[in-house]
């Protein structure tokens, strides 16, 4: 009789294991796999122009596309920020100013996903966003820091163009929900026919 | 936190469980309380008691105390509000007491930042500790402080009531000893307003977080202790930010509320639009309204009466005698528009602006959409019309004005269907999208503004409402639970428009149908008061707006005698009209006085200083008059100070910042949402699911071993 509950049991333990597995597989495969989705609708996008929904229903779109060569990063990045479509990639925060635009264009990602590599970027790296007009626009990170959002505010209006990257930290701690975020700061260095891209060349050589 | 815990017992439990030779089903039970006890534990934190806190919830910086619960806090400050109203004619007199309580072994500063309404004459302050009370006095705002400050410093307990804005205030109140409790009770005096057949009168509960645009200051130079940081645009951010209670901690700030209202005529109805009371009639057309036991301080209260058909009045004359000087209210309800006023109204060019930054997120948006697909619905194919959008950009929906068509229609309201909020509250950018500072000969230019108004930024916007106007009028809409009165009605008067307040979402269509029914032309212009003659009157307000349906003009002046006789004239579409007002029927009442040092402050104040001499005069003229009349203004605050130190020399002070409520219907994420939560619970997730399997290898094992 004994042996028999510990078999049941065992089998329950069993499967609530690989349920909440499959939990965590399902978590990831969803940021992988929708990126793959992504990249076809941001290709048909850059092509004819309308933004374009990567899967029928999803009330999302790809607005551009985010490249790290030293990390072996190629994101696209989502419109609108909500919860759900952090789900499947980075996602520009609306209200922020477009990348590359004047202002300070603010692109959010899951720790734990795409931007589990924010941790290794470094000042000096280069940051590649392409927006859907085709134009790549070239950032150069300059800050890296630990803060606190429940009392950090982003400036909305930077000097130069500038793009913030942010996510939860500490990277690898497993509650969700935590206070903190790790934030990058890149500034524009050079935005093809940019004019601010330009002028920012001629006054910081340093970066280029 | 707790989550950790509990992980930790579950470790141990199961290596004991595989230690102990002779497994029994007991165990095998306890292993499986435990690990349901983890999976049950994080949704048991959230759903905790609400008088108590864990630091990852605090959405500020507050002052914790440990509590008997491992891992648990209580904030230092407890603070309830009751307030008393007498209501007398069109005055209400209002008692506000506010009482700290220092649940703390540390000796505390308690600061508090509140709204009263936006026209209230706040001239009374009493401090009560157990039985002695000590009464406060108006002084000049940086002498009132420099007295608070040292009473602070020589441990003497004592209280200021400062104004932020002319509905914002602060109270401070130093030295609240360990376990004790101190009262601070506010005197207010405001005006009942009557309009549309209906008398109303107002209580905001809450200040709603504001939107601060600008750049921030250096982070040591902080006027406040709020959670934004001063800007250069508004330089007082950090004063006017109380920090906000994060909803999943549970409501503060219980509030007990008491109205007692002499009508002076038959009351037909008494309503309550936005809170459960008790309401008890007494004789000679009083009652008293009470509300109900729990109510926190997350929305604006409202009491309305109306007049049993026949008695409502059209026209009242108060009078008041004080230090020998002589003070008139006067009150004229227009004629209601007979039928060649009702039928042709000009044509009108309408621009709808509608908020959707972040505070409007939730009940306000969909209040703010019902009633803009309400009034699309009211135009006709003479009128063109435009919708304009705006959180930190702005988007219009036409490039310019169009015909109110069929098709034009439905795309707005498709269009208005479709918006979300989020964002910055940039009201400027708006602002100078619908008002061009134009003349548009032949057609009546209405601006509806729908928004909740929450920006600390309003003297800039003021200005910009002013400089280009033309000859549009402005109509403000206020929308959600705690619009920023102030900013509203006082754009709505520069715009020379209304202010209109929704506060839920079956008001809408009533609101709006009278707004837009009165709106089809004004009734009365060129309004004028003749006073007896020869005599010197300082009225106020001075230029009187035009009048649409259903709203009465209402004059304070100071005389030098009481008067006989008061004839309001005017124009009625084209011809002329006269009121007279016999004094004979004046009754008196006290408030008056006070009611016309109050508007001919606002007046002051809303005069355009030209140079910094002109302003320096202007300060004086309203410290003079607010010290004479005991009012606290932005120059002007109330102070009292105990006599005797209280606070041992070894013992220091803390201060507190008090947590408000976040306004009823707001979504926190999207107040706070700048920087949303960036985390899965996929490592979660990996975890149990590792343990769990591995449980489950060591059951199989064991059921191996015994067969």
């Amino acid at each position: 009789m004994r042996r028999r509950a510990v078999y049941i049991l065992s089998c329950a333990l069993l499967g609530g294991g690989i349920w909440q597995l499959s939990g965590a597989t399902y978590i990831h495969a969803k940021a992988g796999l929708a990126q793959v989705m992504l990249r076809a609708a941001w290709g048909q996008s850059l092509a004819d122009g309308p933004p374009r929904p990567p899967w029928p229903g999803a009330d999302t779109w790809p607005v551009a596309r985010l490249r790290i060569v030293s990390a072996k990063i190629d994101a696209l990045v989502l419109a609108n920020a909500s919860g759900h479509a952090l789900a499947f990639g980075p996602t520009h925060v609306a209200g922020s100013a477009d990348p590359g635009a004047a202002g300070n264009s603010i692109i959010i990602a899951h720790r734990d996903t795409h931007f589990r590599f924010l941790g290794y970027l470094n000042p000096g790296d280069r940051i590649t966003v392409q927006t859907r007009d085709g134009i790549e626009h070239r950032f150069a990170v300059t800050a890296a820091y630990v803060a606190d959002s429940r009392t950090t505010l982003i400036e909305d209006e930077t000097p130069r163009p500038r793009l913030t990257l942010v996510t939860c930290y500490p990277f690898d701690a497993i509650q969700p929900g935590g206070p903190l975020r790790y934030i990058v700061e890149a500034d524009l260095v050079n935005g093809f026919g940019n004019s601010i891209g330009t002028e920012m060349a001629a006054v910081r050589p340093d970066i280029l | 936190m707790l989550q950790c815990g509990a992980f930790e017992t579950l470790l141990i439990y199961s290596s004991y469980a595989m230690q102990k030779p002779h497994f029994s089903t007991a165990s095998c039970v306890a292993v499986v309380l435990v690990v349901l006890t983890v999976l049950t534990s994080s949704v048991r934190a959230q759903a905790e008691s609400s008088d108590t806190v864990v630091p990852e919830q605090m959405g500020h910086g507050a002052l914790l105390l440990r509590t008997d619960q491992t891992g648990r806090y209580r904030e230092a400050t407890a603070l309830s509000t009751n307030v008393e109203m007498r209501v007398t004619g069109l005055i209400a007199s209002v008692t506000v007491t506010q009482s700290f309580t220092n649940q703390s072994n540390d000796w505390l500063e308690g600061i508090y930042v509140f709204p009263l309404p936006d026209d209230a004459a706040v001239h009374g302050l009493t401090m009560r500790i157990g039985k002695r009370t000590i009464k406060g006095l108006v002084k000049p705002r940086n002498q009132a402080k420099r007295q608070y400050q040292q009473a602070k410093k020589s441990g003497k307990r004592a209280s200021l009531v400062e104004q932020e804005r002319p509905n914002m205030f602060t109270t401070s109140v130093a030295n609240i000893g360990p376990g004790t409790k101190i009262d601070i009770e506010i005197d207010y005096q405001q005006t009942v307003v009557y309009a549309d057949g209906e008398f109303r009168l107002r209580f905001p509960m809450v200040v709603g977080p504001r939107y601060i645009p600008g750049r921030p200051v250096a982070a040591s130079n902080q006027s406040g202790t709020g959670w934004a940081y001063d800007t250069d645009q508004v330089t007082d951010a950090s004063r006017i930010t109380p920090p906000v209670r994060d909803p999943r901690q549970g409501p503060t700030n219980r509030v007990t509320l008491r109205a007692e209202v002499d009508a002076g005529f038959a009351v037909a109805e008494i309503d309550s639009p936005y809170h459960a009371v008790q309401i008890k009639r007494k004789r000679d057309h009083r009652f008293v309204v009470k509300l109900d036991s729990t109510t926190y301080a997350d929305r604006d209260f409202e009491l309305s009466w109306i007049p049993t058909i026949g008695h409502a009045p059209r026209a009242a004359l108060f009078t008041e005698t004080v230090d020998g000087e002589h003070y008139a209210l006067v009150l004229v309800m227009p004629p209601n528009p007979d039928a060649s006023e009702r039928s042709g109204p000009l044509p009108r060019e309408t621009v709808f602006v509608i908020d959707t930054s972040g505070s409007m997120a939730g009940d306000s948006l969909r209040q703010a959409k019902a009633g803009l697909q309400f009034a699309l619905d009211r135009l006709t194919a003479r009128d063109t019309f435009n919708v304009i959008q705006f959180s930190s950009t702005t988007r219009q929906l036409f490039q310019q004005s169009q015909p109110a068509t069929a098709d034009a229609i439905r795309r707005a309201k498709h269009y208005v269907t479709g918006l979300r909020a989020n964002g910055g509250t940039k009201i400027a950018a708006a602002l100078r999208a619908s008002l061009n500072g134009g003349k548009h000969s032949g057609r009546l230019r209405q601006v509806f503004f729908l928004t909740d108004g929450s920006v600390g930024n309003e003297p800039q916007l003021f200005e910009l409402i002013q400089s280009r106007l033309g000859d549009s009028r402005l109509f403000t809409i206020g929308i959600g639970s705690a619009p920023n009165a102030y900013f509203m009605s006082r754009a709505a008067r520069f715009g020379r428009g209304t202010f209109t307040f929704i506060g839920k979402l079956d008001e809408v269509t009533d609101k709006m149908q009278s707004l837009f029914a009165k709106l089809e032309q004004p009734l009365l212009a060129d309004i004028d008061i003749d006073w007896p003659d020869g005599l010197p009157v300082e009225a106020t307000p001075n230029v009187l707006p035009d009048l649409y349906h259903g709203e009465p003009v209402t004059i304070v002046a100071k005389l030098p005698q009481p008067p006989a006789q008061i004839d309001v004239s005017g124009r009625r579409r084209h011809q002329p009209w006269r009121f007279t007002v016999d004094a004979m029927h004046g009754k008196t009442q006290t408030g008056i006085g006070r009611l016309w040092a109050r508007r001919t402050i606002r007046a002051l104040l809303e005069q355009p200083g030209s140079s910094s001499d002109d302003k320096i005069l202007l300060q004086e003229r309203v410290v003079d008059l607010a010290l004479r009349h005991q009012l606290v203004t932005r120059y002007t605050s109330l102070v009292t100070v105990d006599v005797t130190p209280v606070r041992p020399r070894d013992r220091r002070i803390r201060s507190h910042p008090l947590a408000t409520n976040l306004p009823k219907g707001w979504s926190y994420k999207h107040v706070f949402g700048a920087l949303p939560a960036t985390a899965t619970d996929s490592r979660l997730l990996i975890i149990y699911g590792l343990i769990f399997v591995i449980l489950s290898c060591v059951g199989f094992w064991m059921a191996r071993n015994r067969a």
